[in-house]
Formats: C-alpha cells, sequence, structure tokens
C-alpha cells in the first residue's frame, strides 16, 4: 500500500507517533559549520543570524580575521551581512525578538540591535548604565521581545521590552551561606531559565537561577528560594515549556527531570550519560529534546526514548507545535504526527479517512475497489474529509497534499445528492456542517496551503507550519515580508486572501498582535499619520520607503516616477508618509517632489516646513484657503528667518501678509511698524500711531505733564507727517493736522473754562458745546479756526440754541442775514423741542410748499398741512397726510376732499 | 434665553443637525467633572441659544458667564472659557487668567475653541504665558439652524474681515460647512458662485471632497441638488436699503430687553413675518376684531357649551397677539416718525439713481444734523455704489465733513469702508443704471398687501441678490453671463461628484426631479450668502419659494443674518 511508505518515516515514542520532514535540503548556505558560530534562528520560521564565536577557538580558512554578522532566512539564503566592529567586549547572547530585530548583548551590557538588512538600529542600549559599568555580563537568557542578563557578581538586569527599552534590575540573589566564602567570593547559577511574564502572576518576569543544590526564583523586588525534590540538585541546565507551565531540567547525575514551575516533579527520565547535554529543548508540550554532540534524544512520557543520530552539529528551535532542527546542510522539522495524518497513514489503519484516501487511489486506477471503500464509509464520509484536508494542511510535500486534497474532493462529491434513508437523517445531524461546509473547508485550505507552500519556497524561506500560520496570523507574516522587503508577495497575499477592505487594515493596526510581532515601523508610520490603511496600501507605503532607502543610486526623477508608479495604484496612499521617510534618508529633493502629489494639505504643509520648503509650503497653505495652515507657516518663518527676510518672503504673498498684519495688529505694533517702514507703507506706520495717541489719551497716567506738548499731539503730528510723505493721503495728512490744532484747542477751552468737557469731541461737539455754555466767541473762534461751513454752522448754532431752549437767541439768529439753508433747521428745531408757538413762527417762511404742508401736519395742524399740500399739488403727499390724520375723521375728510379736487384736475 | 426653534418641518433634517452640536456640547462638559465655570463670549453666546437651551447645560453642573476684560468672579475651581477662535478674544482669557495668577487662585482652566484650535490663537495664548495652564479642545460648531430653512455659519464679522482685512479665514469655514452638510446628506452636484469670495468658496469645497471626500452611494440622490454662492460684494446694494421687514425689527427693537422667539414655532409670526410692514397692522387689527366679535357674541348670546370650548381656544393665542400687537406698536412709532420715511424716500431715490444732487444735499444735511453715523454711513455706502464712487472734490468734502461731525476717531472707520470698496472716489462710469434695468430691480405698482414680485420686500425694489438667485434657479448663469459680467468678481459654475463626469447630466437631472416629484419633494437649493442676509432677503426667498411652478424648496446659509445697520457697524471702528 502506498501509505507504508509514509508511516515508515514516523518514529514511535510512547503511543505517539513523532516524524521530522525535511524542509529544506540541502541548505542554500555554503562552507557553514555551524559549530564554529553563534547562531540565533527566530521562532515561526524567521531568519537565522550567525557569527563566528569568539568564545571558541577556531581554525580561520581563508576569511577574514574580522567577524561578519550573518543573516540567512531560513532555507539558507543570505539576507544580508555586516562586518561586527562593535565595541564592548565578548558577545555574549544574540537572539531575535518578536518584530524580527536581531539583539546582541555584549560583556559591558551594550545591547546591538540589528534589523534583517543587517543595519544597526540606533541607539543603542546599555543594560549596565553607569552604575555598574565595572561588572560584565556572563549569561542572559532571551524571550519574546525581553532578555534577561547576569552578571559575575550575579546580578540579574531585566529589559521587559526592547521596544520600551527600559532597564529593570531585579533583586539580588542572598549572598552564599558564609562557610563558602572562604573559597568562592560568589557562586555563579549553574543554569538559568525564564518564565515570561505573560505566564507569571505578577505580570512581570521571574527568573529561576540554579545556585547550589537549589532554585531561586528572582523577581523584580523578591527572591524567593523554591525547594527542589532532594538529589536532584545541583541542576545542570533547565528550560521553560512553550505554556510556562513546566520546567525541564537536567540533574547533576544525569537524570532528566520535569517540573512544575514551582518544582514539583512531575517525570523523570535516567540517561546514559552524566554529562548535561549541549542543548535542551521543548518538543511541543509533550516531549523534551537532549543533545549531545552526534546524539539527539527524545523523551516523552513514556520508558522508551527516540534516538536520532546526526554526524554534524545541530541547533534546535523550540516552535509551538514542534522543533526545527538545523544542521549545516537541512532543516527538519520534528513534530508530532497529526492525529488525522495518522488515522490516515498509520499501518493497518482502517478509519473512514484511510479508506477514502485508498478509495482514491483505487479511483486513479480505475479500480472498481473504489466504490466498494466508499460504500464502506458511506455514513461518515463527512468525517473522512475533513480529516483528509485536516492532513494536507499538516503536510509539507506538495503533492502528498495534492493528493489528500483530491481525496477529500473526492469524498467530497458523494456526500452530495444522497439525500436518502440513513444518509439523510445522518446529514440533518450535520446542518450547518453541510455539504457547503466542506466545500468551503476545501476551498478554504487550498487557499491557505497556497500561502503557506509560497512562503515556504526556499528564495523567501518561511517553513511555517498550518499551526504556526493560524497563530501568527497572516497579517502579521505579511507584516514579516513586508520587513524583509518581500512586497510584491506581500500584495499578493493580501489580495489573494481578500484583505485590501479598509476595515481588515484598521482591524490589524489595531489589533495587539501587531505591536507585538510584526511590522513596527508601519504601525509606528500609520499611527502617526492617523489614517485607516488597508492591507495593500500598508504593504505598497512600506514599499516605496524601502525602495527609497534602498534606491541611494537612483537619481531623484527616476526614483519618482519609480515610486509614483506603484503609488497610484492605491487610492488612500499618504503621500506625505513616504515623503516623510524620503527626507529623512536625507533625499530632501525627492521628498519635495513626493510631497507635491499628497492631495491633503494639512498634512502636506507642516512637511514641507519640517524640509524646508517654506516658500512652497506658504504657497500649498494659501492654495488650501486654510488660514490655520497659513499662519502655522508663518510663525514658522517668522521664527526662523530675519525680519527683514521674513517681510520679504510675505510681501508678495497676499493673504499671508494679510493675516500677519491682522495678527500683529492685535499683538505687536512695534514689529508691524517695522513692516510697514520696511516695504515704504508710511501711511500705514502714520495710522497705527494715530491710534497710540488715543490709547494714550485714555490712560491718565500718560497724559501727565503740559498738554499741550503731550506725547498725544506729538504722536498725532508724527502720523501728521508721516501722512505728507506720500502724495496720495493729503486728505488724511490734512485731518492729523487739524485734529492736532482742535485738540490744543480743546486743551486751552478745557484751561480757560476750566470744566474738562471738550477733548476728544468733535469740532461739531466743540461748538455745539461752546454755544450752549454761552461762549460764542470761542464758538466762533472754533468756526473760523476749522472753516466750518455756514450750512453747517447754522445747523449746530440752531440746535445749540434749541438745546438751552434760548428762543430769543434762536430768533436773532434767524433775523441775522438770510440763513443759507432755509428756515427747515429753525422749524425742525422747533418741532423736536416740542414748540409749536416758536415752530409757527417760521414754518411761513419755508419757501417749499411740500415742506411747509409736512411741517404743519407735524404740530397736528390739518387745515393749514391741506392748503399747502394742495399748494404743491402733491397727490402722494396728501395720501401720506391723510394716514397721519387717520385718527382724525374731519381732518381725513378735508384731505379727501382735497385729493379728490387735486385728481380730478390731473385727469383734466 | 430664547426658545430654540423649532425645526420639524423643514425639508432637510436640520433637527439631527442640532442634537449633534447639542451632544458635542454636552459631551464636552461631561468630560469636565464636577462643578464647572463657562465663560462663553456673548456672541458665541447668542449662536448657542439656537442651539441648546440654559437649563440643560445647568443640570451639567454649569454656571454661565461671559467672557470680558473684567476679572472672573466664580467659585468654580474649573474654568471652561468657550470661544470663537478671534484673535481679540485671546486677550480677554488672558487677562481673566493672568488676574486669577496675580490673586493666587488655583484653577484649572479648560479653552475650547469653536469651531477649531488654531495655530494663531494658541500662539497668543503662548506668548502670554498662560498656554501651558491649559487643556485646548475644540467644539466643531460649524452651522446653527436659525429657522427650518435658514442656516447661519455665526460668522458675523465675516464681511469685515475678508474684505478689510484680507482674513480669509471665514471662506474656510463656510466651506467647511457646506463640506459638512455633504457629509450629512450627499455631495452637491450643481454649484453656481458669484463673486470673489464665492468662487473662491466653491474652490475650497472643491478641495475638500479632494482630499477628504464624500462617499456617497451611487444609487442616493442627493439631497441638495443645487448651491448657489453669492458675494454680499457684488450685492452691496442691499446694504444701504432700510431693512423694512416689519416683524425683524421687532426682533431687533425688543430682543435687546426680553427675547421674544421669533421664529416658526409662533404661527402668528409665520403668518405675519414676511409682509410688508404696511400690511401687518392691518391683519393684525382684522385678527383682534374678529376676536373682539366672539366676545360679544360671547357675552350677547347664549351659547353651547362646545362654543364655548372653542373660544376659549381662541383666548390661548391671546397672549400671542397681545404680544404681536405690542411689537406692531412699537414698530409703528418707528416707521411712521418722517425721518424713517424719509430716509425711504431717499433710498428709493438713491437706488433709482436718478438725482444726484438731491441724494448728495440729504446725506451731507444728516452730516450736518449729526444723525447717527450709522444711519449716515449706510446711505452714503448706497450712494457710493450706485454711482460707483463720488467725485473726487465731494468726496473729500464730505469726509471731512464726517470727521468734523463725528469726530476724527473715525478716520478709521473711513479707512475701512475705502478698502472694502463700499466708500471710494469715483473712477468709472457707473453701471448701475443697466444693471438695474437688466435686472428689473424697481419695480413699479407693487401691491404690498399681494404680492407678485419680490419688489414687494423694499416696496418697490427687488433686491439684486434675490434677482440674481431667482436666475440662477431657474436657468443657471449662462443666460445673463452679460450682466454677471457688469458686477463686481468673477462668477463660476461647476458640476461636481458623479455628475462631473456624465455628458448626459441634463437627462439625469430630469430623471432626478420626476423622481422627486413621485415622492412629492421638491428638491432642494442651498442659497449662501457669503457676507450675511437680511431678514428682507430671507422673505423674498420665502416668497420666490412659494410661487407656483417653482420646482424648488430654497434652504438659506448665511455667514449672519444682518441688517443694512449691523452690516455697515462692523466697519465702524474707532481709533481709540
Amino acid at each position: 500500500m502506498a501509505n507504508v511508505s509514509v508511516a515508515a518515516e514516523w518514529q514511535l515514542l510512547g503511543d505517539r507517533y513523532y516524524r521530522k520532514p525535511e524542509l529544506y535540503h540541502p541548505m542554500q548556505w555554503r562552507h557553514i559549520d555551524l559549530s564554529r558560530n553563534k547562531v540565533a534562528c527566530a521562532p515561526f520560521g524567521g531568519p537565522i543570524a550567525l557569527i563566528r564565536d569568539d568564545s571558541k577557538i577556531v581554525q580561520l580558512y581563508s576569511e577574514s580575521a574580522l567577524r561578519k554578522l550573518r543573516l540567512f532566512n531560513s532555507a539558507g539564503v543570505p539576507l544580508s551581512d555586516v562586518v561586527w566592529k562593535n565595541t564592548g567586549g565578548r558577545l555574549i547572547g544574540l537572539s531575535w525578538s518578536d518584530d524580527h530585530t536581531l539583539v546582541c548583548i555584549v560583556q559591558d551590557g551594550t545591547v546591538y540591535r540589528y534589523n534583517v538588512h543587517a543595519e544597526l538600529i540606533e541607539p543603542n542600549l546599555s543594560i549596565l548604565g553607569h552604575d555598574y559599568f565595572e561588572e560584565n555580563v556572563v549569561e542572559c537568557v532571551f524571550w519574546g521581545n525581553g532578555v534577561v542578563c547576569i552578571t559575575e557578581t550575579c546580578k540579574v538586569f531585566a529589559v521587559p521590552d526592547f521596544k520600551t527599552r527600559t532597564v529593570v534590575r531585579l533583586a539580588d540573589p542572598p549572598p552564599p551561606p558564609s562557610e563558602l566564602e572562604l573559597e568562592l567570593e560568589l557562586e555563579l547559577p549553574h543554569c538559568v531559565a525564564v518564565i515570561e511574564p505573560q505566564y507569571t502572576l505578577s505580570g512581570n518576569v521571574e527568573v529561576l537561577l540554579a545556585i547550589g543544590d537549589g532554585i531561586l526564583m528572582v523577581e523584580e523586588d523578591e527572591v524567593q528560594a523554591l525547594p527542589v525534590p532532594p538529589g536532584d540538585g545541583p541542576l545542570q541546565k533547565m528550560v521553560v515549556s512553550g505554556n510556562g507551565r513546566f520546567v525541564a531540567a537536567f540533574t547533576h547525575d544525569g537524570r532528566l527531570a520535569v517540573y512544575s514551575t514551582r518544582f514539583e516533579k512531575v517525570f523523570e527520565y535516567q540517561c546514559e550519560s552524566a554529562l548535561p547535554p549541549e542543548q535542551l529543548a521543548w518538543c511541543g508540550l509533550d516531549s523534551v529534546l537532549l543533545y549531545w554532540d552526534d546524539m539527539l534524544l527524545m523523551v516523552g512520557p513514556s520508558d522508551e526514548p527516540v534516538r536520532y543520530l546526526y554526524d554534524e552539529p545541530v541547533v534546535l528551535v523550540p516552535e509551538c507545535d514542534g522543533v526545527r532542527i538545523l544542521t549545516n546542510t537541512s532543516m527538519e522539522f520534528l513534530q508530532l504526527v497529526p492525529s488525522s495524518t495518522v488515522s490516515i497513514f498509520k499501518i493497518g489503519s482502517t478509519s473512514p479517512a484511510a479508506l477514502l484516501y485508498d478509495a482514491l487511489d483505487h479511483f486513479d486506477r480505475r479500480s472498481a475497489k473504489a466504490d466498494e471503500n466508499l460504500r464502506l464509509i458511506r455514513s461518515s464520509l463527512p468525517e473522512a474529509v475533513e480529516a483528509c484536508v485536516d492532513a494536507a494542511g499538516h503536510e509539507f510535500d506538495v503533492s502528498r497534499q495534492r493528493t489528500l486534497l483530491r481525496a477529500a474532493s473526492y469524498g467530497q462529491a458523494f456526500c452530495r445528492g444522497r439525500g436518502i434513508g440513513a444518509l439523510l437523517r445522518m446529514w440533518r445531524a450535520w446542518v450547518g456542517f453541510g455539504s457547503n461546509f466542506q466545500r468551503d473547508r476545501i476551498q478554504e485550505m487550498c487557499k491557505t496551503l497556497r500561502v503557506l507552500n509560497a512562503v515556504r519556497n526556499p528564495e523567501i524561506g518561511i517553513p511555517l507550519s498550518i499551526q504556526q500560520y493560524k497563530l501568527l496570523t497572516p497579517s502579521v507574516l505579511i507584516g514579516r515580508l513586508i520587513n524583509a522587503h518581500q512586497h510584491l508577495l506581500a500584495l499578493r497575499i493580501s489580495e489573494y486572501l481578500g484583505m485590501n477592505q479598509g476595515e481588515v487594515g484598521a482591524r490589524i493596526f489595531n489589533s495587539a498582535e501587531l505591536q507585538r510581532i510584526g511590522s513596527r515601523k508601519m504601525f509606528v508610520l500609520s499611527l502617526s499619520f492617523c489614517i485607516p490603511l488597508c492591507q495593500g496600501e500598508v504593504v505598497i507605503m512600506h514599499w516605496a520607503c524601502s525602495k527609497i532607502t534602498a534606491s541611494l543610486a537612483i537619481p531623484d526623477a527616476a526614483l519618482l516616477e519609480i515610486l509614483l508608479d506603484k503609488l497610484r495604484l492605491c487610492k488612500g496612499i499618504s503621500y506625505a508618509a513616504v515623503s516623510a521617510h524620503a527626507d529623512k534618508n536625507g533625499r530632501r529633493k525627492l521628498a519635495a517632489m513626493l510631497i507635491e502629489h499628497e492631495p491633503r494639505s494639512s498634512k502636506q504643509v507642516p512637511l514641507l516646513l519640517s524640509i524646508g520648503e517654506e516658500d512652497t509650503a506658504l504657497m500649498k497653505a494659501t492654495e488650501s484657503g486654510d488660514t490655520d495652515l497659513v499662519y502655522l507657516v508663518l510663525f514658522h518663518i517668522w521664527q526662523k528667518k530675519q525680519p527683514l527676510e521674513f517681510f520679504g518672503m510675505i510681501q508678495a504673498r497676499m493673504l499671508a501678509r494679510d493675516l500677519f498684519i491682522t495678527y500683529a495688529r492685535c499683538y505687536k505694533h512695534e514689529f508691524l511698524k517695522d513692516f510697514f517702514l520696511s516695504n515704504g507703507q508710511l501711511q500705514e506706520v502714520a495710522f497705527l500711531l494715530w491710534k497710540e495717541s488715543w490709547a494714550i489719551g485714555k490712560n491718565p497716567m500718560a497724559s501727565r505733564g503740559s498738554p499741550l506738548h503731550g506725547p498725544r499731539i506729538k504722536l498725532i503730528e508724527k502720523a501728521h507727517s508721516l501722512f505728507s510723505e506720500t502724495k496720495e493721503h493729503t486728505f488724511e495728512s490734512k485731518a492729523a493736522e487739524e485734529h492736532a490744532k482742535l485738540i490744543r484747542m480743546q486743551h486751552e477751552l478745557e484751561v480757560t473754562t476750566k470744566q474738562a468737557i471738550f477733548v476728544d469731541s468733535s469740532i461739531s461737539d466743540t461748538i455745539r458745546t461752546c454755544i450752549v455754555l454761552g461762549n460764542h466767541r470761542a464758538a466762533m473762534k472754533v468756526k473760523t479756526e476749522f472753516k466750518v461751513s455756514e450750512k453747517r454752522w447754522y445747523w449746530l448754532k440752531v440746535f445749540a440754541l434749541a438745546t438751552i431752549r434760548d428762543w430769543d437767541a434762536l430768533e436773532k439768529f434767524s433775523k441775522e442775514k438770510r440763513p443759507p439753508i432755509g428756515y427747515r433747521p429753525f422749524v425742525e428745531a422747533c418741532i423736536e423741542a416740542d414748540e409749536k408757538g416758536e415752530a409757527l413762527k417760521y414754518i411761513p417762511k419755508l419757501s417749499d410748499p411740500r415742506e411747509r404742508a409736512e411741517s404743519y401736519a407735524r404740530i397736528g395742524m390739518a387745515k393749514e398741512a391741506a392748503d399747502a399740500a394742495s399748494q404743491a399739488k402733491d397727490g402722494e403727499l396728501l395720501g401720506r397726510l391723510k394716514l397721519t390724520f387717520a385718527q382724525n375723521a374731519a381732518a381725513s375728510s378735508i384731505f379727501d376732499t382735497l385729493r379728490d379736487r387735486l385728481s380730478f384736475q390731473g385727469v383734466s | 434665553m430664547a426658545q430654540i426653534p423649532n425645526l420639524d418641518n423643514a425639508p432637510l433634517n436640520l433637527t439631527s443637525l442640532r442634537e449633534q452640536s447639542q451632544k458635542e456640547l454636552l459631551n464636552i462638559l461631561k468630560n469636565i467633572r464636577g462643578k464647572k465655570c463657562l465663560v462663553i463670549d456673548p456672541k458665541l453666546g447668542s449662536s448657542l441659544s439656537s442651539i441648546i437651551q440654559t437649563s440643560l447645560l445647568k443640570e451639567h453642573g454649569v454656571e454661565l458667564r461671559h467672557l470680558s476684560a473684567d476679572p472672573l468672579q466664580t467659585d468654580c475651581i474649573k474654568v471652561v472659557f468657550l470661544v470663537r477662535s478671534q484673535l481679540d478674544l485671546m486677550k480677554f482669557i488672558c487677562l481673566n487668567v493672568q488676574d486669577d495668577v496675580s490673586k493666587g487662585f488655583q484653577r484649572e482652566y479648560f479653552v475650547y475653541f469653536v469651531p477649531r484650535r488654531t495655530v494663531v490663537c494658541e500662539k497668543i495664548l503662548e506668548e502670554e504665558n498662560v498656554y501651558n495652564l491649559m487643556t485646548i479642545g475644540e467644539y466643531p460648531l460649524y452651522i446653527v439652524p436659525l429657522d427650518e430653512d435658514v442656516l447661519s455659519f455665526e460668522l458675523d464679522l465675516a464681511y469685515k474681515e475678508s474684505q478689510v482685512d484680507g482674513d480669509t479665514s471665514s471662506l474656510w469655514h463656510i466651506a467647511k460647512a457646506i463640506h459638512k452638510l455633504e457629509f450629512s446628506f450627499g455631495v452637491i452636484p450643481n454649484v453656481r458662485a458669484k463673486g470673489k469670495a464665492s468662487v473662491r468658496v466653491a474652490d475650497i469645497l472643491n478641495r475638500m471632497q479632494a482630499e477628504e471626500p464624500v462617499n456617497s452611494p451611487d444609487m442616493v440622490v442627493p439631497e441638495i441638488n443645487t448651491l448657489i454662492l453669492l458675494d454680499r460684494e457684488c450685492l452691496h446694494v442691499n446694504n444701504g436699503s432700510v431693512e423694512l421687514d416689519a416683524s425683524i425689527m421687532g426682533l431687533q427693537q425688543e430682543g435687546k430687553k426680553i427675547k421674544v422667539p421669533l421664529n416658526s414655532s409662533d404661527k402668528l409670526f409665520k403668518e405675519i413675518r414676511d409682509l410688508n410692514f404696511e400690511v401687518v397692522v392691518q391683519i393684525l387689527r382684522q385678527k383682534a376684531t374678529s376676536m373682539k366679535q366672539d366676545y360679544t357674541e360671547v357675552t350677547t348670546t347664549t351659547q353651547s357649551v362646545s362654543e364655548l370650548k372653542d373660544f376659549v381656544k381662541k383666548l390661548n393665542s391671546l397672549p400671542e397677539m397681545t404680544r404681536h400687537i405690542n411689537l406692531a406698536q412699537h414698530l409703528s412709532t418707528f416707521t411712521s416718525k418722517p425721518a424713517f420715511l424719509g430716509q425711504l424716500d431717499m433710498e428709493h431715490t438713491i437706488v433709482e439713481a436718478q438725482s444726484y444732487d438731491i441724494c448728495f444735499e440729504y446725506i451731507e444735511e444728516l452730516i450736518h444734523k449729526q444723525e447717527p453715523l450709522v444711519n449716515v454711513l449706510r446711505l452714503l455706502i448706497l450712494f457710493s455704489i450706485t454711482s460707483s464712487g463720488l467725485p473726487k472734490k465731494q468726496f473729500d468734502y464730505l469726509r471731512r465733513e464726517l470727521l468734523h461731525s463725528y469726530g476724527f476717531e473715525h478716520m478709521a472707520t473711513l479707512n475701512n469702508l475705502e478698502k472694502a470698496g463700499l466708500l471710494r472716489k469715483q473712477e468709472s462710469k457707473s453701471n448701475w443704471l443697466t444693471i438695474k434695468r437688466a435686472l428689473q430691480l424697481v419695480v413699479e405698482d407693487t401691491d404690498t398687501a399681494n404680492p407678485n414680485d419680490i419688489a414687494y420686500v423694499f416696496s418697490g425694489y427687488a433686491p439684486l441678490s434675490i434677482r440674481l438667485v431667482q436666475h440662477a434657479v431657474r436657468s443657471g448663469w449662462r443666460p445673463i453671463e452679460e450682466i454677471l459680467k457688469l458686477l463686481p468678481g468673477p462668477h463660476s459654475e461647476t458640476k461636481r461628484g458623479r455628475f462631473s463626469s456624465s455628458p448626459s447630466y441634463d437627462t439625469l437631472q430630469a430623471s432626478a426631479n420626476i423622481d422627486k416629484v413621485a415622492d412629492g419633494r421638491r428638491s432642494l437649493v442651498l442659497v449662501v450668502f457669503i457676507g450675511g442676509i437680511t431678514f428682507a432677503e430671507i422673505s423674498a426667498l420665502r416668497f420666490l419659494s412659494a410661487q407656483e411652478g417653482m420646482a424648488y424648496d430654497l434652504i438659506v446659509g448665511t455667514t449672519k443674518i444682518v441688517s443694512g445697520h449691523s452690516l455697515a457697524e462692523t466697519f465702524v471702528e474707532r481709533l481709540g
């Protein structure tokens, strides 16, 4: 049977099968000897970092004495390398963090971080800092995004998260018992393990130190000794399981023991060697791997372990569902065989799934046994299909994936349309899990496998198992692809999985997952620009950014074309973000060209300012019509440039200039004056001075001293002279001159009359006040001094006299000479003062009969009004007058008759 | 505070708009826990009063104060300044805070800018060293519905700012406000603009759509069909015109003492508000008499219970009646004054632009008599515009007389008016007569009681603005292009949204119209007046909208409701 060969590769550990499929063979690298190197492999099929181990004596072949940090993908394809020139002594540990940053810790506690492109991420972090600079790091243990370091004096430091970059010093282990003091100053732990914060009660990291015979658990502020079962200590090596609940340890006498994290023993196995293994790792949750030179031992909860022999060095990479085994020439994946696979391929299996798989085989060979098989499993066909689909998912071999899926689809074809008998009843139980569900499952699995196969390709080199893929989530996978500059694949995958909807993108950016693992850079980028992006946009924008970084040699214009070509594909691209990146890479010109394409002015303008394109920024801000942006630019330039340069810049820009003036008028008077002087707008300066003169007038403190030569008048006179500098402002100039004169005169008047009522009233008011006070000479003087016209003079004097009700004087005034504007002012003044008798003196003197009529009407003399109106022969006037007399029946009849007569005349 | 307007019958869902604004304000208040003193700038206060009831604010532990230069009197630890982002208001805030600091009060300050925070305001707070003491936020109130067909952007200084100071912030705000409307009601497919500012607003609006597109599903017909933007600049003519709408005078006069709710919620008011002042008195008299008759009937004849009930119901409207009669009486004291009639007369004379000398002398006399400055300015502006400026000699003469009569401090006022082009030297011949004739602005023989043309609102003068709207709604700009060229400023006509690309737009519109008829609603036109609208113009628009054969409902948007008086007032600035 075909199945036999599959199961033949399995090993039985207890009652479970394990298998060890080859992921890559041979590795793409050449001449790599793992034993000469320090190796760091990222979980989830991540990259591999190699650097020659400086703690070992190795023979140099034809290579430089300088060490190189070399990065590969999981298939051994070189990604990048860099010469290791970092100071700080020996490299103690290196590991990949969750976001694929390579963290290297050297002796003096400096942490160097590299991205997958072997670029150093500044700034470096120092774990020991100044306070402990004399100490050395001797041991470090990494987890997720953190690390714990032990110094030679057994101080424990932790960096809980490389992103926040805070260093925590944990509590010191207590000094060793005094009798040992003589031999050793301090005992270093035999081994160290870490329980990740996510699995501890406190939420902080817990460090397990195997010191002496026991275990110390060190936390931030306390040290706790954990009792190890007697006879076990000292522990030589230990490792915490993937779920943080168990510790596997190698005892001094060659036993492998599994404890709970409180060190209650769960399991024990006596190894053949008392020599501690070089590597110790959990494989999934139910077996532990021990590696000695040449031998890999897998111990499970049964008596008989599995042995694998290797003639070359190996590196164990624990994953959530197994262990990857890296050797010089291959990468293997040691995992528990999934139950679906077991049910199909186990030798002698008669499970429905196995029969279905077999049926397909018969079907392919056109054997009638196919039908027979199907009949056998008819009742459990859906389970069989499901098992085949599931098994396909766990398969790394593409042809076997295909066969399994074909088997599933073959079985699925028979699931449908059999709506009779027992089948029917059975199907009903499956409502919701009917054939549609299965069809979808098959499709979905096909999609997933395509993605998995694509990323497993040696060129990409991410050998994810399906379980890892689900844990990692597609969006993080895309983030990692982006990080590795596999933009095209990332874009294809995101499109293929239909992740181009904005909401997906938004969800991704909100997910804490992304913050934990994956593309931090894009996360930060998108956050800083606050745009809900969809996955496709994320990919393209990241591509653009990386392209910029990578294309130092391409001239700006050409690069712009290349970028725009792709950026145009997506609508919601933030050009501002890409441009900001270009600027960060020192390509200011490119940044300027890119920002040109940003449609949102509110994003565009600040960026233009940051790249020093003030002129363009000002122009764009003005175009946008958003005055707030213009102000932003304005203040920016103002702060940065010399006043004269600033003035020059805004002079030609109307909106900017006007806004500046508006602002300065409120809060920067002096500076505004400078501005107007600088561009020769003397009249504006004059206006400002004039305005100031009023401010002084209001401020009683400032008007001290002789009012005649007070600062106020001086300001006005200065304004006057400034106005007279230009021809266009003779009017203003004269007004200012008059104003100064007026104030002088008013001061004099106040002195002579001893009443402070003149200053700051108008010329007309001054005249009126004089007349009201009876000071006709002074009034006359003001009149001649300011060449007040006769007309105005009459109005003013008449009203002033009426105010003091000096009717005699008024009459005298009316008789002085014939008034230049007639007697209307007199009439109006009297009527307003409600002096009908006085008014009557003047009404007959009005020359216009219409005016006469109205005046009569206003003092209620209907008859006379009517007469005058009829004299004017004005029908409309009569009508209006009638309205005024509406209450008075007699009067209105008069108007009616008159109007009739008038209209009659009009007709004739 | 006045009662907030009833918006139930609005052609757009303005209630939701207002509720949104209410909610936003309350959220701001809720987020500041405990008792707090809310300091509002007075102008904003009046806008808010048509959004939210004071009582509701009080429920949220608010103590209300108006912002002024005087030190703040309150026991609250938390002080919330709710201010428009105006430069001069910052001074008050600084004074208030600095006063507290000097007295050693420890308070928490919050500044909420309406409608948004601006760099310049924050800069001022920074320079005055109070910025660090306060939490800054914004309250995005862009639109205040004043009535079921009137929206205001509450930018009362917009006209002066953009014309005199060149500060075009208001234009951005208007565009933003319209854009915000579009988010609720769909992209407005037709935009017609006349005047520099209007064309600019249309331009900014298009930019906003490009930057932050309103995603309207293709199948939904946008609720607003056409947007008409008009500049005060090219319509100054109305500025000078006396505000004749009687009811509105009432609002202005009475409003100062007790706020009488004058909007559509008052049925009687709805009936009379848009009538010419001459008619109002008659209607009121009719109503009063009929009531009196009813009353006598009650007393003389015995009546059934149900009839009595009816009568009592009628009596319910009595307070309304008396209020309006009082108002009308109050008004008639104004309207029957000879000065008022004289001014009305004179405005007609000026608009007719026939007798230059009479007008000149009339204005001269007003100045000599030292009549209120704003009245004089109104006439002067009207005069200057209809005759496209005054000859240099008279220009200087009148200006000098003005300064002599009202004081030299008004130099700034004159300067402002000149900058805005409202008062200027004559440089070219006036084209007013042509415009007047082409648009039939002066209509003889209007029957004010049963009007058949919009000219009724000004007793014979049809406001230019409304004539333009009439044309824009009816046929677009094209037929009157020649006349538009005579008016200052450019004009533009654009199609937007998905219609812009469709060549067969007209047919589309036709079908849209049919759809509208089917569900019994007319399509909507939003008319935006940049620089303010007068009540009379609103009346005229309502009249237009009520005409038979009118295919559209009109909604008015404006920077502020103004009168000739209040508009001229914004320009009055004393040097001191």
